[in-house]
């Protein structure tokens, strides 16, 4: 339903976002996500109408939106599609029902229309009790299902989301994105949500795009984006806890352990948390640390050390020892091994 | 939380600091207030029938009131206007040295309306009240009466002053719009006006009260402008006609003038706070902030450039330009010909300006300085103390009904017209009180009064300090174990001392530059420089005036590019 086709963004001389492509199937919900000043925010504003690119295509189903070359962008309005912004941007001077109101008599809607509109927009987020109220007037959590009632009322067929729940604690946050997933349900709309936070990604998407320096890392569902990782960068970015990436050098783990599974390559290998075992006794294999932290999870452990200058995590179902050291024992094959560039060797 | 305070704070008890501040505001703003009130009612309320409803009121109270509506209404109109006009430039447009404009427009508030007074004369003045005309006759213009005198200019060189406060407050109200709200909006359509008269006029709206109210309530207070452009064709207001009545000796009508101007002045103040507190609260939530989209001006780049430069240029370098060449100028009607320092350093010679010696051979000049500058250092500092031990006070004890009275006797001088204030502390200190003799006419009572004056932006001030001190920076360190003393030399003091002393300066600023209050209490002995400088503008002699007033500038702004420079570029930023 939306795709793009080679778009590029510069300001100046740095581009913001270089060449990027993909197409999604109307419907899915796609998560935009990378670290801050990777141009993801880029992305999402050009989706909205916000900002041009500089050159590419960009549709919405059949309707070409943007044309970089050709200078043609639609306007927000045109696009049918509705925003939600990291600061909610609600109008401090209309209450909430007003607020969601507003584009639709902008839209030119019937009263009658109007009025139903905005009740089932707020019946939808359980918010009909504050229709009354100003933003200033009600919590952080409420003004978020302000802000999402008012992108849905006009019932767009694409909705954007740009990093709406990082003002929220952390109980609110998992609570709103089970709101947003409903909503995304109930509307069938096709989503587009920017995020740095990759939990929100693994948890609300179909696609996931990550992002890097203003290019796609790697467009895949989630769970390959955790079982086949394209590069370094991603396989270091996604997962709970992150796949560990050890240096390696001429097929030596660390450089210093030898392995003929490293076919004498350099970069770093993919170990994942689970791999990875704690040992009582020295052998080749093995290798020592320094104890950083043991975090209790679902009934396991990750308990991480540093060896070699890096952080190193593994899973386990003991307590480590409480003393300063312990051992780690290294799989009998990596799950990935990259280049010194972060590619994907194999 | 006395250790704060250490050994003071254990030997003032917990609510021993309250106490006295309380008892110092009493004595330095109640007390004037109360005395006014009570002086014209006893003996006797005469006065209030004389002034309301009597053969005289219409010229003492009804003409003057309706003039000074006039000159408020209007100049509150035209700071909206003006001030909104370049907040929206220097906000929300695209125009080229935003950043420039945005400082140059602050600045007119910095120069005291006297001094945009007698540039205005410079220009427009003409012959009809003697003393010469100015630039604009010598050029062979007749220029009218309306425009060389009375309601016009001044409420033209009050806008001139004042437009700089809406400026200020609408500019960062704009600051909050633009952006994500803009944007929003922007989605779903709307159209540029639409937005505009929507969203950003309607969220823009509180901030554009609150500059009209503050620009209407220092425009019926003001007290030069009118004085020095109505009074030669007896324009009055109330400001001109209470001060008038005080010198003539009717102090018991002049007290019900002060007592009503405060009324008016009040009125508004307060109509703008009940219009914005009945509004919800504006303030929005933080997110990364979009970048900042500016509307594009297109063709109309260049016009409306030049004409933000041009009302900067108008309200702050050309009047200063003006008041040198005229201060230099032997004819009035050619600045910028036949330049001469006698009205600066010139001998008496009588054959010159009527036998008067250039300012620095006017003994009254030198004495004038002294004690201008002895005045606005120690009015200053005592401001600033009482102000920080308010503000300790208001932040360390909480004293029911104690604590809020100081607070608003704090802040009440700000909403007191300042030549009202003055005829208030005649009212008290005027003549003896039991054992103490009458302070009127000593330095003393001018410097309580311009103290309690400074009040509310000391206090302000001692706030602001006071934050520092008792957060978790000096938290930080009394985990450290360090005593009072040593955070207070090692913590507190060295962060603190920037913005106290811009504080400080500021304070010494408004002293120098103030006539409200210093022409009704000044010493005839000893004069201040504004004070000079009016009564030698109103004596015709001109150029002796625009010398005083340059002298003043001159002292001000360096104050002020001191104050700057202290407060780093923490300045508030629009762009």
């Amino acid at each position: 339903m939306i795709s793009l086709d080679k778009i590029t963004k510069s300001f100046g001389t740095s581009n913001a976002v270089s060449d990027v492509s993909f197409s999604v199937p109307e419907g899915s919900f796609l998560v935009l996500l990378g670290p801050s000043g990777c141009g993801k925010s880029t992305m999402l504003r050009m989706l909205a109408g916000l900002d041009q690119p500089t050159s590419g295509k960009m549709r919405f189903g059949d309707t070409l939106v943007a044309d970089g070359q050709a200078g043609l962008s639609l306007p927000p309005a045109d696009r049918n599609a509705g925003l939600v912004f990291q600061s909610y941007a609600l109008w401090p001077h209309m209450t909430v029902a007003g607020n969601i109101e507003w584009p639709l008599k902008v839209a030119r809607l019937p009263t009658e229309e109007r009025r139903a509109r905005v009740l089932e927009a707020m019946e939808m987020l359980g918010i009909e009790k504050l229709a009354n109220r100003y933003p200033g007037e009600i919590s952080g959590g409420q003004q978020q299902r302000v802000a999402l009632a008012r992108m849905i009322a006009p019932r767009p067929k694409v909705m954007l989301f740009d990093e709406p729940l990082s003002n929220l604690d952390a109980t609110l946050r998992v609570e709103m994105r089970f709101e947003l997933l409903k909503v995304h349900a109930a509307t069938g709309a096709t989503a587009v949500y920017v995020t740095h936070d990759q939990v929100e990604a693994m948890t609300m998407a179909t696609h996931v795009a990550v992002m890097n320096n203003g290019r796609i890392e790697q467009f895949d569902a989630p769970d390959r984006l955790l079982a086949e990782p394209a590069s370094a960068f991603v396989a270091g970015f996604v997962g709970t806890p992150a796949a560990n990436l050890i240096p390696i050098e001429n097929g030596r783990w660390f450089g210093t352990m030898p392995d003929p599974l490293l076919r004498d390559h350099s970069g770093h290998a993919m170990v994942r948390a689970e791999q990875i075992e704690l040992a009582d006794e020295n052998d080749p294999r093995t290798f020592e640390a320094v104890l950083a932290e043991v975090v209790p999870m679902a009934g396991r452990f990750l308990i991480t050390g540093i060896a070699h200058g890096i952080r190193i995590t593994a899973v386990s179902d003991q307590v480590a020892r409480r003393s300063g050291r312990l051992r780690f024992r290294l799989p009998s094959a990596p799950a990935a091994i990259f280049d010194k560039q972060g590619t994907r060797i194999s | 939380m006395t250790t704060l305070l250490g050994p003071i704070g254990s030997a003032l008890n917990k609510r021993g600091l309250t106490l006295i501040m309380a008892l110092v505001l009493v004595v330095l703003v109640a007390a004037p207030l109360a005395t006014i009130l009570v002086q014209t009612f006893y003996p006797s309320g005469a006065a209030w029938g004389d002034v309301l409803a009597s053969r005289l009121s219409q010229n003492l109270f009804w003409r003057p009131t309706i003039n000074t509506m006039i000159i408020g209404l209007g100049v509150a109109a035209g700071c909206v206007l003006l001030g909104g006009f370049l907040a929206w430039l220097v906000v929300m447009t695209d125009i080229p040295g935003r950043t420039a404009i945005a400082f140059m427009a602050t600045l007119p508030f910095m120069i005291p309306s006297f001094a945009t007074a007698l540039a205005w004369g410079t220009v427009f003045r003409n012959g009809r009240v003697g003393g010469g005309g100015g630039l604009l006759e010598g050029l062979g213009f007749a220029v009218p009466d309306w425009l060389s005198w009375g309601m016009t200019p001044t409420i033209i060189v009050l806008i001139a002053h004042y437009y700089a406060l809406a400026f200020t407050v609408i500019a960062a109200a704009l600051a909050t719009v633009n952006g994500d709200l803009v944007e929003a909006a922007q989605m779903t359509g709307a159209s540029r006006k639409r937005i505009l008269f929507g969203i950003v006029l309607p969220v823009v709206t509180p901030a554009i009260i609150a500059g009209g109210s503050l620009a209407f309530a220092g425009a019926v207070s003001n007290f030069a402008a009118p004085a020095l452009l109505g009074l030669p064709v007896r324009m009055q207001t109330l400001s001109t006609r209470l001060f008038g009545m005080i010198e003539i000796g009717q102090t018991e009508r002049g007290y019900v003038l002060a007592i009503l101007l405060i009324g008016i002045s009040a009125i508004f103040l307060g109509l703008g706070n009940r219009m914005l507190s009945g509004r919800r609260s504006f303030a929005t939530i933080g997110g990364k902030g979009a970048k900042r989209r500016r509307f594009a001006l297109g063709g109309a780049r260049m016009p409306l450039t030049i004409v933000a430069w041009a009302i900067c240029i108008l309200t702050t370098i050309l009047p200063i330009l003006l008041l040198v060449a005229a201060s230099l100028a032997p004819s009035s009607f050619a600045l910028f010909s036949d330049w001469t320092l006698h009205y600066w350093i010139g001998d008496a010679d009588p054959a010159f300006a009527r036998g008067q010696p250039g300012i620095f051979h006017n003994p009254q000049l030198l004495s004038a300085l002294t004690t201008t500058l002895i005045l606005g250092a120690s009015v200053a500092l005592a401001a600033n103390i009482i102000g920080i031990l308010i503000a300790v006070a208001l932040t360390r004890q909480k004293v029911p009904v104690l604590s809020n009275l100081v607070s608003q006797l704090s802040f009440l001088p700000m909403l007191l017209p300042g030549i009202a204030f003055a005829a208030a502390y005649i009212a008290l200190y005027g003549a003896p009180i039991g054992p103490l003799p009458a302070l009127y006419g000593t330095k003393l009572l001018l410097a309580l009064a311009l103290t309690a004056a400074m009040l509310p932006f000391a206090v302000q001030t001692g706030r602001a300090t006071v934050s520092q001190i008792s957060g978790d920076i000096d938290e930080a360190a009394r985990m450290t174990g360090a005593g009072f003393f040593r955070r207070l030399g090692a913590i507190t003091l060295p962060l603190a001392a920037r913005g106290l002393a811009a504080g400080l300066l500021i304070t010494f600023v408004n002293v120098i530059g103030d006539l409200a209050i210093t022409i009704l209490l000044y010493t005839p002995t000893s004069p201040l420089l504004a004070v000079l400088s009016y009564s030698y503008a109103s004596d015709g002699f001109h150029q002796f005036a625009n010398a005083v007033t340059l002298v003043i500038l001159i002292i001000s702004m360096l104050a002020t590019g001191a104050a700057t420079l202290l407060r780093g570029r923490r300045r508030q930023s629009f762009t």
